[in-house]
């Protein structure tokens, strides 16, 4: 009952900062025009987009066996904007395009980090950073190549790129808000298993999971969550690692709270950094995923340090 | 009936390492020990026994049934396994953990009902860490931990239950509660218990029949008395030791020279 508690007053903040975030901003009296037609899109992303992020983050999180996993740190987000990049350069006019490669790409690179980082049934911290490094850098060259061989007016891309919640289209919008309500729906569902995964792939076996098809889905559904949210945001990191982290304090280890509370938190989180990221500089804006990174490296690092120093990896 | 039978049980691995025609009967109420050398096969057996892997040849039969055709479902309310190694990543609450093991037992988003909690209640209760219930599973040490996922295998309620090693990371205090645990459910809840074990003493003293496995082949099943000899123990371990009949009631102890 405390659980469902924290999550009811987690959606009330989410409503309550959402309504205030209109009306923080560069102008200080805005118009009805303004609200509507530049902030409110902007709020909507910030809440969808922080809460794949953070719903991804928890998942990954869980499959991995490891609390300092994120879709940034682990490659999955540069893959999805590789995938972005290249549907671009690429000229495919249709959405459908953009999310297919989007998707598929973060997929490949789950693929790639779980079979790098993964010993003896779990991914230690040392294994998994290494692999996001190694993923990363490749798609970000890939992303670079495109460039190069492709694009002259390579700015707005790379803007994007650094993670911006100005995407205007309603269409994008719509689609990405789609997937990751599917994407989360289906994370929940798969809660309990996901449970039981955090004991060890061997152990949820013998507690009558079916490993692989869970495993599986979880993938696809975490991978899924962070194309949705990278294809209409760039890459905005740490949101996955921060913010399961915190919940993880409120409500409990449990991911059928954790879940739910995390995409909250997340929602939270993106609307707050999002109006620090309108108003730090006036009446310049910083990309929000250059202030998550620049928050989010920080606690990374203190994260690792008194976990190492509890001996817990 | 046997609850678990293993016909000319074949199985290897792509590196080389196989186990050979095995065959082994569980009559209900066993309490096996699988011990024998490092890299024996005991664990591999072990896997074949709970399912995890699948005979390359011969068949594994749970009550009559070939194992493979039980679903994952079924499979864990007939048996529970508690791994050797075993990581935390996330403090999970120990009645949290407990209660995992009716997770076969329950339908997708199905709550536990009155009689699951009852069961876990009973868990915790005769592995005695009701105290224990809402400490983060992170924080406790490694014989309550222990005792942890006993009391989830026993939740399982399932006939039989298998341990790699359950006394690696145990002092002897603990060892024998743990042991007289096993006891206590396979002798009063009519459990078939499996184990695989390095100590040859803790085999013999607690364990009714000694499987010794060497070189991926089962040399010999019987009573402690039958299986560990100066002479077997000897010859399959290449060790130079000495059995002798414990002053405590005659069952075979080992002596290293």
């Amino acid at each position: 009952m405390k659980g469902t508690h924290s999550l009811l007053i987690l959606l009330v903040l989410t409503i309550l900062l959402a309504g205030a975030a209109l009306f923080i901003g560069p102008v200080s009296n805005p118009s009805w025009a303004i609200i509507q037609g530049i902030r409110f899109p902007r709020v909507l992303l910030a809440i969808i987009v922080g809460a794949g992020l953070a719903g991804a983050g928890a998942v990954l999180q869980g499959v991995l066996r490891n609390p300092l996993a994120d879709p940034f740190i682990l490659g999955t987000s540069s893959a999805a904007a590789a995938g972005v990049v290249l549907a671009a350069v690429l000229g495919f006019q249709h959405y459908s395009m953009l999310y297919f490669m989007s998707i598929g790409f973060a997929l490949a690179s789950i693929f790639v980090v779980y079979r790098i980082a993964q010993i003896d049934g779990r991914a230690p911290i040392q294994t998994i950073i290494l692999a996001g490094v190694i993923v990363s850098l490749f798609f970000n060259a890939a992303v670079f190549l495109f460039f190069s061989i492709f694009y002259r007016e390579s700015f707005t891309m790379l803007f994007y790129l650094l993670g911006t919640l100005t995407e205007g289209s309603w269409t994008l919008i719509g689609i990405s808000a789609s997937i990751i309500t599917l994407g989360l729906g289906l994370t929940w569902f798969f809660s309990r298993e996901l449970n039981m995964l955090t004991q060890g792939e061997t152990t949820a076996f013998h507690l009558g999971v079916d490993v692989e098809t869970a495993k599986k889905l979880l993938f696809v559904a975490a991978s899924t969550l962070v194309a949705a949210s990278v294809a209409v945001a760039g890459m905005i990191g740490f949101v996955g690692l921060i913010v399961p982290h915190m919940m993880r304090m409120i409500v409990g280890p449990d991911h059928r709270l954790l879940i739910p509370a995390s995409a909250l938190g997340g929602a939270i989180f993106l609307i707050l950094a999002d109006a620090l990221a309108r108003t730090i500089m006036p009446p310049l804006e910083i990309p929000v995923g250059a202030l998550t990174a620049l928050l989010g490296s920080p606690y990374f690092v203190y994260l690792l340090r008194t976990r190492q120093n509890a001996g817990d990896f | 009936m046997s609850t678990l039978l293993l016909k000319q049980v074949s199985f290897h691995y792509q590196g080389g390492f196989a186990l050979q025609d095995i065959d082994l009967s569980l009559p209900e109420k066993s309490f096996l020990a699988l011990i024998g050398p490092n890299g024996s096969g005991k664990t591999t057996l072990l896997q074949l026994m709970s399912g995890l892997l699948q005979a390359k040849s011969g068949q594994v039969r749970l009550q009559d049934r070939p194992l493979n055709t039980l679903t994952r479902r079924e499979l864990a309310r007939q048996i529970a396994v508690i791994a050797s190694d075993q990581y935390f990543a996330f403090p999970f609450p120990v009645v949290e953990i407990v209660a995992m093991g009716r997770f076969p037992y329950l339908g997708r988003l199905q709550k536990l009902t009155d009689s699951d909690r009852q069961i876990v209640e009973e868990s915790l209760q005769r592995t005695e860490i009701g105290h224990l219930r809402d400490r983060p599973i992170s924080q406790l040490s490694s014989g309550e931990r222990q005792r942890v996922l006993l009391a989830r295998a026993i939740a399982q309620s399932p006939a039989i239950l298998i341990l790699d090693e359950p006394n690696t990371h145990l002092d002897i205090h603990h060892q024998i509660e743990v042991f007289r645990l096993l006891q206590h459910l396979n002798q009063e809840h009519s459990m078939t218990v499996v184990v695989v074990l390095h100590d040859l003493t803790a085999a013999s003293t607690f364990c009714r029949t000694v499987a010794l496995l060497s070189e991926g082949k089962l040399v010999k099943t019987g009573t402690p008395q039958e299986v560990i000899t100066t002479e077997t123990i000897r010859s399959v371990y290449r060790a130079d030791i000495e059995v002798h009949p414990s002053p405590m009631g005659g069952f075979p102890q080992i002596s290293y020279r």
